[in-house]
């Protein structure tokens, strides 16, 4: 039988979420499990090319333990994710709009392209559909 | 069979030895085995599952002070 999909939607920027996306993900994706993550709003200034672990991972109490225990780091995951499994990361072409951005502007091999809502919610019905 | 890598990681937190071990297991032949030291506590169920998910084989999970020892053999 196949693996049932399982799609992300991450609109938050904090830290927390991030990471726990990016756990989710990489490890779905490891485990013979497609996975889609659709990155918009605050989650997508997370993605900024070049940006410092400073400026990417803003967050609470939680946070800065992920910070002061050397956690691994989201971005990483996502790139482990897509490495070892079958990951797609998709970029919110309307968040990217509103902020002006061009998918060279997120980092550098993760992002999949730029979707629609529509069509990323249209891809969801076969699977399991996480928000964060 | 011998243990073909050892991986230490020893200090990595979830899922940073799975993921090492899962990296590993790409680059050795089918059936040779893969060890992985582990202090992370989840390593211990996580592990095991990934493996029988994925239809590798677990060889043994072997307790040390602080840490496991969890040896994996690449079965496809």
């Amino acid at each position: 039988m196949a693996a049932n999909p399982l799609f992300i939607m991450l609109c938050s920027g904090e830290h927390e979420k991030l990471q726990m996306a990016a756990m989710l993900a990489s490890v779905g994706a490891v485990s013979e499990r497609p996975v889609e993550v659709f990155v918009s709003m605050n989650a997508i200034l997370a993605f900024a090319k070049d940006a410092s672990p400073e400026a990417r991972y803003q967050g609470g109490a939680f946070s800065k333990l992920l910070k002061d225990k050397h956690a691994p780091d989201a971005i990483a995951l996502f790139r482990q994710g897509k490495e070892l499994g079958d990951l797609k990361l998709w970029a919110c072409s309307m968040a990217l709009d509103i902020k002006g951005w061009e998918l060279n502007e997120l980092a550098d091999g993760l992002f999949d392209g730029a979707l629609g809502l529509t069509k990323f919610l249209s891809d969801a019905e076969s699977g399991q559909f996480i928000t964060l | 069979m011998t243990v073909k890598q050892k991986i230490d990681a020893r200090g990595a937190f979830c899922p940073g030895p799975l993921m090492e071990l899962i990296a590993a297991l790409k680059l050795v032949e089918v059936g040779d085995e893969v060890e992985v030291w582990s202090s992370d506590k989840g390593s211990v169920s996580d592990i095991p599952q990934w493996v029988s998910k994925v239809r590798h084989e677990m060889v043994g999970v072997t307790p040390h002070e602080g840490y496991w020892s969890l040896v994996v053999r690449r079965a496809k």
